[in-house]
C-alpha cells in the first residue's frame, strides 16, 4: 500500500468498553499494532458534585464528598474534614487522628490490592487477578466489621471519627495484615519474576523522572520513576505528624516499577499501621465543632492511594461552603496516557492506562470542550441552545 | 442410512454438540477451580448457546450479507467434519483413509479461516484488528502444530489416523517424542485462541476481536464449532501421543488429563502480545518440533 | 525469571475449597458494626430535628402532632437512606440506633420504603391532619 493512500485507522476505545470499567474515550491511530497518534476525552461521568455542595450544610457535604470516589472514599472526607477543621480552628484528637491514619492506610492496602488485580487483568492473567482479589475479600471484612460498611466507610466527622478501636478489633486488623503481608510478598515475586507476564511490563512504557516531573504526575506514578513526592511525607497531616512514612522509589518508571512500588507501599502501610496500632494514643474521639465555619479559605492536600488530592474551600460564615473544589490524582496522571501510549503496541496500551490506575468518576470534575468556539462565557439558554442543535444534527 | 445416523447423531452432530459443551464446561469449571472459584454448573454452555440462538442477529451495515451469514456455517461444518475422521470415543473413525491427517487438520483450520474473513467482512476497526491477529497466529502455530502431530505420524509410518492411533497404543509418544507432545499442546491452545494466546480476542484491547460484529445465531455457530474443535482437537492430541484410544472410558479419562494440563497452562500465563506470539512459534516451536523431527528421521534411517 | 509463578498457588487451589461464598445459601454473620436499617425510640425522642437537618439524602421526616405532649412522628424513607449513620451521631438522646442484623431491605414494591414510625394515634393523627395524598408523596 502506498503511504499517502493510507487512512488513518482509529481504534476507540470508550466511553463503552471491556478495558474501561469506567466512561472514557480514547482515541488511537494505529500503523499496523502501532499507536502513532492517541487523544482522550473526558467528562463522561461529570456529576456536578462542586456545585451541590453549595447548596447542603458542611455535615452532609462530608458524605457527598465522600461519594466523589468508591475506592477512595475515605481520603475525600479526611481532606475534606481537614480542611473544615483548619477553617474552624480546631483540631481532632490525637486518637482521632490516628484512627483517621489507620482507616486511609487500610484503604490504600485495599485500592492497591485492586489495582494490582485490575491490571493483571488487563494483561490477561486472570489467575493473578482471582488471587489478589480474594485475598483482598480479607482486608474488606476488616473494613467493615471496623467501621460497618465495605465502602463508603464514612468513618469520618467533623472534628473527629465515628467510632474507636477496640483491642478484639486490633487483633482482627493485626491478624488480617499477617496473612496480607506474606500474601504481598509472594505477589511481589510473581510480578517480578514471572516470564510472561515481565515480557508485557518490563520496558513497557518508561517515564523518566524528568518526563514525569514535565506531565506532572503524582503518587505511586511518579514515585515509579524516581520522583519522591508524596504528601505524607512532604507536608504530613493528621497522624503522619507522629508516626512518619518511608518514601517507597523505584527508578525505572515502566511498568513492572508501578508494580513494584505500590506493592512496597503495601508494606509500608503494614508497617505503619502496626505502629499506630502499638502506640495508640489515648483520650477523646471528637472535637466540638460549630455548626458555622468562621470566615475564610483554605486549601487541605492529603496522599490518596493515587496520589496527591486537592481540596479548596471557601467559607462564608454560613453553615454551608460558598466553594469547594477538589482535584483529583488521576487527572495530573492521565496526561501521561496519550504521551506514553505512543510508539507502543496497541496490545500495551490497556496496561499503560491502567498502570496510572485511572479514577475517571473521580477526575471528572469540569469539562471543557474546544470545538472552534472561542472561550467566552456561555449563557445557560445559549448552552441549552447548543444541545438541542447538538443533538438535533446527530443522524 | 448408518452413515446418514453416523454424520447426524453418533459421532458427529447432536454427539459432537453435546460433547463440545461438557468439555468447554469442563475447561471453564476447571480453570474456575484453579483460580480458587466456584465455577459454572454444567448446562451454562448449553444455557449460552441458547441465549444466543434466541437473540436477533444483527447484519451490521457494510458488509457482504452474504458471507456474514454463511462463514458461521461452514466454520461449524469444518469443525463437525473433521470429527468423522479422528477416533471420537474411543470408537474407529467413521470415514478413514490414508491421508486423513492433513484433511483433518486443514478441516479444523477452517474455522480460524472463517474467523479471519468473518472479521475482514466487517468495516469494525476491533474486527479488523482481531481479524489481523487471527490470521497472523493461525500462520505462526500452524506449521510447528502440523510438525507436531506428523511426529507420531511418521513413527507409525502412516499418515492414516486409525492407524497411528492403533500403533500408538503400544508406543506412549508423550514420553518417545516429549517436545512434539508440549508443541502439540500448546499449538491446540493457539488453535482454540486460548490463553496465553488470546490477543485475536482480548477483551480489554479489542473487545471481541473478529466475533465484534457477530451476535445471535451466527455468534452462536462459532462458538459451537469452538466448543467442536476443543473436543476434536482433545481428541487428536490424546489418540497421538498418550497411548491411542480404544474404549470410551480410555477416551474420557486420556482427554480430561489432557484438558486439565491445558487449563493449568491457561491460568498459568499472561496473554501474550501478536508479536510475541509469532515470536514464540518461529523462534522456539518450530525450531525445536523440526530438531526432533530430524532426529528421528535419523534414528529411522539407521534402525531401518 | 522462571515459568509459572504462580503453579503451587493452582495446585494448591485444587484441592481447596473455593473462596467464594455462595450468598443466599451461605451466610456470615454480620459484624456488630454494621450499619443497617435505622431504629427509633419514640420515648427519647423530642422533635429537635436535628437528624433531618445532618442528613445527607434526606430520608427523615420528623413530625410534631402534638406539641404540648411531645408527640412525635418520624418519616423513615428506607430507599434514600445511605446508611451514614449521621443522624445516629446527631442525636443527643440517642433515640436513633442502626440494626447491624438488618440488611436485606431491598423489595419490588416501592410503598414499603416508607416508613411512618410512632404511636398507632398519633400516626393516625398526622395521617388526619395532612391533606390527602401525602402519604404517598415521595
Amino acid at each position: 500500500m502506498i503511504d499517502e493512500k493510507r487512512e488513518k485507522f482509529i481504534i476507540p476505545i470508550g466511553p463503552q468498553h471491556p478495558a474501561l470499567k469506567e466512561p472514557g474515550h480514547f482515541e488511537f491511530t494505529v500503523d499496523g499494532e502501532i499507536v502513532t497518534a492517541a487523544s482522550v476525552r473526558l467528562g463522561y461521568a461529570h456529576r456536578g458534585i462542586e456545585k451541590a455542595t453549595e447548596s447542603r450544610n458542611w455535615t452532609q457535604n462530608m458524605y457527598l464528598l465522600e461519594r466523589i470516589c468508591g475506592i477512595c472514599s475515605h481520603i475525600h472526607a479526611l481532606a475534606y474534614c481537614l480542611g473544615v477543621e483548619k477553617l474552624a480552628g480546631v483540631s481532632a484528637p490525637p486518637r482521632a487522628q490516628a484512627i483517621r491514619v489507620i482507616v486511609a492506610e487500610l484503604e490504600r492496602i485495599h485500592s492497591h490490592l485492586m489495582w494490582l488485580g485490575v491490571a493483571a487483568h488487563e494483561a490477561g492473567f486472570d489467575t493473578l487477578f482471582m488471587y489478589s482479589w480474594r485475598d483482598r475479600e480479607a482486608l474488606m471484612d476488616v473494613l467493615e466489621s471496623l467501621t460497618g460498611n465495605r465502602v463508603n466507610y464514612s468513618a469520618n466527622l467533623i472534628g473527629g471519627v465515628k467510632f474507636d478501636i477496640s483491642t478484639d478489633q486490633r487483633d482482627t486488623i493485626l491478624r488480617a495484615l499477617e496473612t496480607l503481608e506474606e500474601r504481598s510478598k509472594h505477589y511481589l515475586s510473581i510480578v517480578t519474576s514471572d516470564m510472561v507476564f515481565l515480557r508485557r511490563t518490563r520496558g513497557i512504557g518508561t517515564t523518566s523522572a524528568a518526563q514525569a516531573e514535565k506531565i506532572g504526575l503524582v503518587g505511586p506514578t511518579a514515585r515509579a520513576s524516581g520522583v519522591a513526592r508524596d504528601v505524607r511525607v512532604d507536608a504530613p497531616y493528621a497522624a503522619y505528624v507522629d508516626f512518619p512514612v518511608k518514601l517507597v522509589l523505584h527508578t525505572v518508571g515502566d511498568l513492572e516499577s508501578r508494580f513494584v512500588v505500590r506493592i512496597n507501599e503495601l508494606f509500608e502501610s503494614y508497617r505503619l499501621i502496626r505502629e499506630i496500632l502499638d502506640h495508640m494514643p489515648e483520650g477523646e474521639i471528637t472535637a466540638r465543632i460549630p455548626r458555622r465555619i468562621k470566615e475564610g479559605e483554605t486549601i487541605s492536600r492529603v496522599e490518596a492511594p493515587r496520589g496527591e488530592l486537592f481540596y479548596f474551600i471557601k467559607s462564608n460564615g454560613s453553615d454551608m461552603p460558598e466553594r469547594i473544589k477538589v482535584r483529583t490524582p488521576t487527572m495530573c496522571n492521565m496526561a501521561s496516557v496519550p504521551v506514553l501510549g505512543i510508539g507502543q503496541q496497541l496490545a500495551d496500551i490497556p496496561m499503560i492506562l491502567a498502570g496510572i490506575d485511572p479514577c475517571f468518576s473521580c477526575n471528572d470534575r469540569t469539562t471543557v470542550i474546544h470545538q472552534g468556539e472561542d472561550g467566552d462565557v456561555w449563557t445557560w439558554e445559549r448552552l441549552r441552545q447548543h444541545g438541542i442543535d447538538f443533538y438535533r444534527g446527530q443522524p | 442410512m448408518s452413515e446418514i445416523l453416523a454424520i447426524l447423531v453418533f459421532p458427529g452432530g447432536l454427539f459432537l454438540l453435546a460433547g463440545g459443551m461438557m468439555y468447554e464446561w469442563a475447561d471453564r469449571k476447571l480453570i474456575a477451580r484453579l483460580q480458587n472459584r466456584v465455577g459454572p454448573r454444567w448446562f451454562q454452555p448449553l444455557a449460552d448457546v441458547v441465549k444466543l440462538l434466541v437473540k436477533e442477529e444483527v447484519i451490521p451495515s457494510g458488509v457482504s450479507t452474504f458471507l456474514f451469514v454463511v462463514l458461521p456455517i461452514v466454520a461449524l461444518a469444518g469443525a463437525l467434519t473433521s470429527a468423522l475422521y479422528v477416533p471420537l470415543a474411543g470408537l474407529a473413525p467413521t470415514f478413514s483413509f490414508s491421508g486423513d491427517l492433513i484433511v483433518a487438520l486443514y478441516l479444523l483450520s477452517l474455522l480460524t479461516l472463517c474467523t479471519g474473513l468473518a472479521g475482514s467482512n466487517t468495516t469494525d476497526s476491533f474486527s479488523l484488528v482481531g481479524a489481523t491477529r487471527t490470521l497472523t497466529q493461525l500462520f505462526s502455530y500452524e506449521a510447528p502444530f502440523l510438525v507436531a502431530l506428523l511426529g507420531p505420524a511418521i513413527a507409525a509410518g502412516s499418515w492414516q489416523i486409525s492407524e497411528v492411533n492403533a500403533y500408538a497404543q503400544s508406543h506412549w509418544m508423550a514420553f518417545l517424542q516429549p517436545v512434539g507432545f508440549v508443541v502439540a499442546l500448546i499449538g491446540l491452545l493457539g488453535k482454540l485462541e486460548l490463553p496465553p494466546f488470546d490477543s485475536p480476542e482480548a477483551e480489554t484491547e479489542i473487545v471481541a476481536g473478529a466475533m465484534t460484529e457477530y451476535s445471535g445465531r451466527g455468534l452462536a455457530l462459532f462458538y459451537l464449532g469452538r466448543k467442536v474443535e476443543l473436543m476434536v482437537g482433545l481428541t487428536l492430541v490424546a489418540s497421538f501421543y498418550l497411548g491411542g484410544l480404544n474404549n470410551p472410558l480410555e477416551f474420557v479419562l486420556k482427554t480430561l488429563v489432557l484438558l486439565l494440563g491445558m487449563s493449568v497452562l491457561q491460568s498459568l500465563m499472561a496473554r501474550l502480545r501478536i508479536d510475541q506470539v509469532v515470536g514464540l512459534w518461529w523462534r522456539y516451536g518450530a525450531l525445536l518440533v523440526l530438531g526432533q523431527w530430524l532426529v528421528l528421521m535419523l534414528i529411522g534411517g539407521f534402525t531401518s | 525469571m522462571r515459568m509459572g509463578a504462580m503453579f503451587t498457588d493452582v495446585i494448591r487451589a485444587l484441592f481447596q475449597r473455593p473462596a467464594t461464598r455462595q450468598y443466599p445459601f451461605e451466610r456470615t454473620a454480620s459484624p456488630d458494626r454494621l450499619r443497617g436499617k435505622l431504629n427509633w425510640d419514640a420515648e427519647k425522642c423530642t422533635g429537635c430535628s436535628l437528624c433531618v437537618k445532618d442528613c445527607p439524602a434526606q430520608a427523615l421526616e420528623v413530625f410534631m402532632v402534638d406539641k404540648a405532649n411531645k408527640r412525635v412522628v418520624l418519616r423513615y424513607h428506607l430507599d434514600r437512606c445511605t446508611y451514614c449513620a449521621q443522624c445516629v451521631v446527631s442525636c443527643r438522646q440517642s433515640a436513633l440506633t442502626m440494626a447491624h442484623d438488618e440488611w436485606e431491605l431491598a423489595d419490588t414494591d416501592k410503598k414499603l420504603f416508607t416508613i411512618t414510625c410512632g404511636d398507632d394515634a398519633d400516626v393516625q393523627r398526622l395521617a388526619d391532619l395532612a391533606p390527602k395524598g401525602v402519604n404517598e408523596q415521595t
